[in-house]
């Protein structure tokens, strides 16, 4: 099983990484950021069914509410009719986990060529000479710098880099949550706004920096995404001092 | 633990770092052990540098970036650098030449120490300055009064021995240095990341000769080689060690030993001793015909892995394998003549 990993994604993670790496001028950091907007550019199509799913749940909320204040007490009943609306709209609210899923896989594969392509110890750069490709760009970038900005790559990121992974988590998500309307439902969103970026950044203090780059560099591509997509901040509201609360 | 120590044999006591990070030192002839460093837990350390015996005293480079002076009767410690904190890992094997040792470091600094008593005599660059790489895993070569240090990303450094200070030639490739450089008569020989072994005399700013002329070995050349009357002798991680012509890079012969070559061969007299990484070594006899494909006299398994160097000498390999077990392989027996464990019972 390891061995088919590592055939099928693994190394081939590893080796395009060092070869993007020696590309851009020997920066692992650019690697990484650049490896992030091929994936994200690989998991469009999907990217772009959960946008679509988003904005299609975004402009159902009218009649959601509708439905949440009509059925509020019958619970019951309230699921079974927003699963008609949900079913005339053509939209899976679960369609918004694929691409998260996806992505749990190359996390993993993103992790261990981190790992394995700073080769912290000398028993990594050893491991090292066995798992790449025989292009002459992959054997040029060999050992790589871990230096990145102010971070250690291979080292575990610092709390700049954790506000960073955890502020553009919330905000993306920020801008695909649609307020509830239900006092319960209220306090459930409000949470699970918070425990995604709160985990992600507590995640990024103790992994490589190197993986919390490519979460934050992910993060703003979905932001930006999801701006142009979806046409707008979506639930994201800025609210300057002089504007009233509406 | 881990790290890969090789043993060292000095007036019949064996020397070696073993896994479980300590120094041990085994008597050859009653296979008993004499003693072993340190005492306590909270000093062990990974040990990857192979011990240098000079005098009454053993030295090691500790990967939690400490030298140490060990007595060779007691291991008792003689002296520490530094005395308080540590430098940077110690990867590569200490060199010692008339009473200094030298020591690269992963913080990407030389330093040069007084043997006897651990007095610091220099470092390079200097602790303010920008090192010399990110990180020096490998060991100086020593010629004449000149240091010679080659790094990751490419260069061959030339150093005073003296003073540490940058001398006006240095050399740079496009890929990083493998493997710790070895100096005969005037020319380096250094393996590299590009799977190829560079030969380049000191001086220039071309290399003599890259080997293999046309494609690229099939991976790097991880173990420095060996030069003995004009041929290097140069084993490569995809299992083949080559003899080349010294001065022009020619291929002579070659053998596939089928596993990676991740240690530096060793000659005793007409007799080159050459292991791979799943433990097998081979002997070849140079003052025998050897035709393309060298075939070697003697194959012998040791039945654990090798990544660390080793030592030879009188008819006999010490090896340390990864098993945490030191061999010792008759080559007239073919066979492990015997094996001790490094492993200390707690």
């Amino acid at each position: 099983m390891g061995d088919v990993w590592n055939l099928i994604i693994a190394n081939p993670v590893l080796n395009v990484l060092i070869a993007l790496s020696h590309i851009l001028g020997g920066s692992f950091g650019l690697a990484i950021i650049a490896l992030t907007i091929i994936i994200r550019l690989i998991s469009w199509p999907l990217t772009k069914r959960q946008l679509k799913s988003s904005k299609a749940l975004q402009d159902m909320q009218p009649k959601i509410q509708e439905l949440q204040k009509k059925y509020g007490k019958n619970q019951q009943k309230l699921q079974q009719e927003m699963m008609k609306l949900y079913k005339e709209a053509g939209v899976n609210p679960l369609g918004c986990l694929w691409p998260m899923l996806i992505q749990l896989p190359i996390w993993i594969a993103l992790y261990q060529a981190i790992m394995s392509a700073l080769a912290a110890t000398p028993e990594s750069l050893l491991g090292l000479a066995h798992r790449l490709y025989s292009w002459d760009v992959v054997s040029q970038a060999i050992p790589l710098s871990s230096k990145f900005l102010w971070l250690d790559l291979g080292s575990r990121g610092d709390f700049l880099l954790a506000i960073i992974v955890g502020g553009t988590m919330w905000v993306q998500q920020k801008m695909t949550q649609a307020p509830a309307v239900d006092p319960r439902q209220q306090s459930t969103s409000r949470m699970m706004l918070l425990i995604m970026p709160l985990m992600f950044g507590l995640l990024s203090l103790s992994f490589p920096a190197g993986l919390g780059l490519y979460w934050a560099v992910s993060n703003i591509i979905g932001i930006i995404t999801q701006y142009f997509v979806t046409g707008g901040w979506g639930y994201l509201k800025f609210r300057l001092p002089f504007q009233s609360k509406q | 633990m881990g790290g890969w120590s090789g043993p060292v044999v000095h007036d019949g006591i064996i020397y070696v770092g073993s896994r479980d990070g300590r120094v041990v030192a085994i008597n050859a002839s009653s296979r008993e052990q004499q003693w072993q460093w340190p005492d306590t837990d909270a000093l062990r350390s990974l040990v990857y540098t192979t011990p240098k015996v000079l005098g009454d005293l053993v030295y090691v480079g500790t990967y939690s970036g400490l030298v140490y002076a060990l007595t060779i009767d007691r291991g008792a410690e003689r002296w520490v650098y530094p005395r308080t904190g540590s430098i940077g890992a110690i990867v590569g094997t200490p060199v010692v030449v008339n009473e200094t040792i030298y020591i690269s470091s992963s913080d990407g600094r030389v330093y040069a120490l007084d043997t006897t008593f651990g007095d610091f005599k220099w470092t390079w660059p200097p602790l303010a300055e920008k090192p010399l790489a990110e990180k020096l895993w490998t060991s100086p070569a020593v010629k004449g009064d000149t240091l010679y240090v080659s790094t990751f990303d490419g260069h061959i450094y030339a150093l005073s021995a003296e003073t540490g200070e940058l001398l006006d030639w240095s050399f740079e490739a496009e890929a990083g240095f493998a493997s710790s450089p070895v100096i005969d008569e005037d020319t380096i020989y250094v393996g590299s990341f590009d799977r190829h072994l560079y030969a380049v005399k000191i001086g220039s700013d071309e290399p003599m000769w890259k080997f293999p002329q046309e494609e690229p070995a099939a991976n790097w050349f991880w173990a420095s080689p060996i030069v003995d009357e004009g041929i290097v002798y140069a084993g490569c991680l995809d299992g083949k060690l080559y003899a080349i012509e010294a001065k022009t890079g020619e291929k002579i012969w070659e053998f596939d030993a089928e596993s990676p070559i991740v240690s530096s061969p060793v000659l005793i007299d007409n007799l080159l001793v050459v292991t791979d990484e799943s433990g097998t070594v081979y002997v070849f006899n140079l003052g025998a015909e050897i035709g393309d494909e060298a075939v070697p006299l003697k194959t012998i398994s040791i039945g654990a892995d090798v990544k660390s160097a080793f030592w030879a000498q009188e008819g006999l390999v010490y090896i340390r394998g990864e098993d945490n077990q030191l061999y010792v392989v008759d080559i007239d027996k073919g066979e492990v003549s015997w094996k001790v464990s490094l492993t200390i019972e707690e």
